[in-house]
């Protein structure tokens, strides 16, 4: 017995190294394509769900988001708030941002974004709006007149929310807030692109200039809190620790917070899942073609071994093997096709959608899914036509019937 | 009885093609004893290597028997038909029939692993390649060899396991006068050295004087 377990082993390799090289290499190319192509289609949109999240977490609501109770307009005591959600561990930064009420007007065009007033060196701890100026500078938290508006408000050329935008106000010109309280002329110090259209249809005024059109503001008080953690540390305990310090607010997780892109995430998530079940379909149909007719192009092959007195089980075990390392050998192409050609072209070249660039993302646990699937239909390919072989007539298989 | 290495009791053979029964054996009974050098003739579509086929376990009959070395194998397994085939038999085909991927060597070691290791079996196959005049061409893969050395090859694996009876189905068939010579020295001397039992199907009127016996298949049925 032990001798014939060896034959399987010995016949596949024979298959191998003395099989037609390009036959082979063709099959394993199919293979690894077959494989890429369940790679990408999943990393494609795990990219864009992955890079949606980001842009929600570094340009708006941190990983941690606090905002005033219910029936609150503020959340109290943001000063002391602010200094015990940073002794946290696992808490890299946190800064409280104050909602404006009010418009900004240009040239006669009213806009209504979305106007915060921050500390703009607290704000550079949680988001990166610093790193996304793509003309002009950041905010100091002395500017008194200063305001950075997004691109979506900015306008210009290029700008998917022009219509709604100024047209293209340029750094250096004046815009003016409109707010109960009275209007304030700013100039535009800064306009930042995050490629994040939510993001980009909001501006940033200093706490210090916010003053000077609210002398009622009160900066221990503050709309949202935003906190960014360490990736290493637990979320959920982080939130939980949080909540016990007892803030004036309800604390949320960046993915509660994210609201319409949270269903757009889940859209995308649920048409991955569909998506790599059709990718599957192909690539089992395909991996069983391919491994279809290189058996029964076997099939005389098959038939002698038979009639010399090889058990079927041994036969089709070799088939199985060989198989098996066509998948194996696919999967090792395709992830090298993948790891250093595909993701680092993505990187370099990522697709540019409204809401995020898009580079391609795979989970070890996505990959690995994906390399059984391709395993496992590999293996069905070879057993089941070599099953078929072995069980037709095996006077019929030597004739070539 | 003793010496009755395979017996047949009205073996019948029925092909069915696109509706039509072609009745390849109409009952053919025979018996051959150890030691024999049995050639079957006939025309084409006579029946002759249907009954070969049968004798062979390569096929089954419809109906009637096929005893081998006091074994009724109308009875047996498929498992049980493999191990025959392994231990007892030595099959030689018109097309030579080589595994590609093998060379001379590994071909026809082969049978031999089913049972024991590849290295005890290299020394037999080296010692079987020899005795067929294949010596220092053992590495050579099947398209490197010339027809007759094909054949020679197929020779040397069917010998492998000692087996008691050798078929070979026009072996001869696409080889030149030389190869074919050759080939029949070696089922001669196999048969009258080594006591080897050989059925061989073939066209060649000359090679009917290595045989012991005479068969003659016409119409499905013995002459």
């Amino acid at each position: 017995m032990k001798y014939q377990l060896r034959l399987p082993f010995y016949l596949a390799w024979q298959y191998i190294h003395r099989g037609k090289k390009w036959a082979i290499a063709l099959t394993l190319v199919l293979l690894a394509t077959a494989f890429v192509n369940l790679l990408f289609i999943s990393s494609l949109f795990n990219g864009v769900i992955d890079g949606s999240n980001k842009q929600i977490i570094n340009t708006m609501s941190g990983n941690i988001y606090i905002t005033s109770k219910n029936g609150k307009d503020f959340i109290g005591n943001t000063k002391q708030a602010v200094k015990q959600i940073k002794q946290i561990e696992g808490v890299e930064g946190v800064s409280a941002e104050t909602q404006v009420q009010g418009r900004l007007k240009y040239s006669g065009i009213t806009v209504s974004g979305q106007i915060l007033a921050v500390n703009p060196e607290a704000s550079k701890t949680v988001v990166n709006i610093a790193d996304k100026i793509v003309e002009g500078a950041y905010l100091k938290p002395n500017d008194t007149n200063k305001i950075i508006i997004g691109c979506q408000i900015a306008g210009g050329e290029g700008v998917a929310n022009n219509a709604f935008s100024f047209k293209g106000a340029k750094v250096g010109e004046e815009v003016q807030l409109m707010t109960d309280k009275g209007v304030k002329t700013f100039v535009i110090k800064g306009i930042f692109d995050t490629k994040f259209i939510n993001s980009d249809l909001r501006a940033f005024i200093t706490e210090k200039s916010y003053k000077t059109i609210n002398p009622n503001y009160n900066p221990d008080s503050s709309t949202t809190i935003i906190i960014k953690t360490n990736q290493k540390y637990n979320q959920d305990e982080l939130v939980d620790k949080i909540k016990a310090l007892d803030i004036d607010g309800e604390v949320y997780t960046w993915q509660e917070a994210a609201g319409l892109m949270k269903s757009v995430s889940e859209s995308f998530l649920s048409i991955n899942v569909i998506v790599s079940f059709v990718g599957i379909v192909i690539a089992a149909v395909t991996v069983f073609i391919v491994i279809y007719v290189d058996i029964l192009n076997k099939r005389r092959q098959i038939g002698i071994l038979r009639a010399i007195g090889i058990r079927s089980y041994i036969i089709v075990l070799s088939y199985v093997i060989l198989s098996s390392v066509y998948a194996l050998g696919g999967v090792l192409l395709g992830t090298v096709v993948f790891h250093f050609g595909l993701v680092p072209y993505f990187q370099a070249h990522p697709f540019e959608i409204p809401i995020t660039d898009v580079v391609l993302v795979i989970g070890a646990k996505d990959y690995i899914a994906r390399a059984e699937s391709l395993i496992w239909v590999s293996i069905f390919s070879g057993l089941i036509p070599s099953i078929i072989v072995v069980r037709a007539k095996m006077l019929d298989a030597i004739l070539g019937k | 009885m003793e010496d009755c290495v395979i017996q047949t009791n009205s073996i019948h053979k029925i092909y069915k093609t696109g509706g039509l029964d072609t009745h390849a054996l109409k009952g053919v009974s025979l018996k051959i004893n150890k030691g024999e050098f049995v050639i079957i003739t006939g025309r084409n579509g006579s029946g002759k290597s249907t009954l070969m086929h049968q004798l062979a376990l390569l096929d089954k009959p419809d109906k009637g028997q096929v005893i081998i070395n006091n074994q009724d194998t109308s009875r047996m397994g498929e498992v049980q038909k493999t191990k025959l085939r392994l231990l007892n038999l030595g099959y030689i085909f018109q097309e030579y029939a080589l595994i590609a991927e093998l060379t001379a060597l590994e071909n026809v070691i082969l049978p031999a692993m089913m049972h024991e290791s590849g290295r005890l079996a290299k020394k037999r196959a080296i010692g079987l390649l020899k005795k067929v005049g294949l010596a220092g061409k053992y590495n050579r893969l099947p398209p490197q060899l010339s027809g007759g050395e094909q054949q020679k090859v197929a020779i040397a694996r069917s010998l492998i396991n000692s087996p008691s009876i050798i078929f070979a189905d026009e072996p001869t068939a696409n080889l030149d006068t030389v190869a074919s010579k050759d080939i029949m020295e070696i089922f001669k001397t196999l048969n009258q050295r080594d006591n080897i039992t050989i059925v061989m199907v073939t066209h060649e009127p000359e090679e009917l004087a290595y045989a012991t016996r005479h068969i003659t298949v016409s119409d499905g049925r013995l002459k």
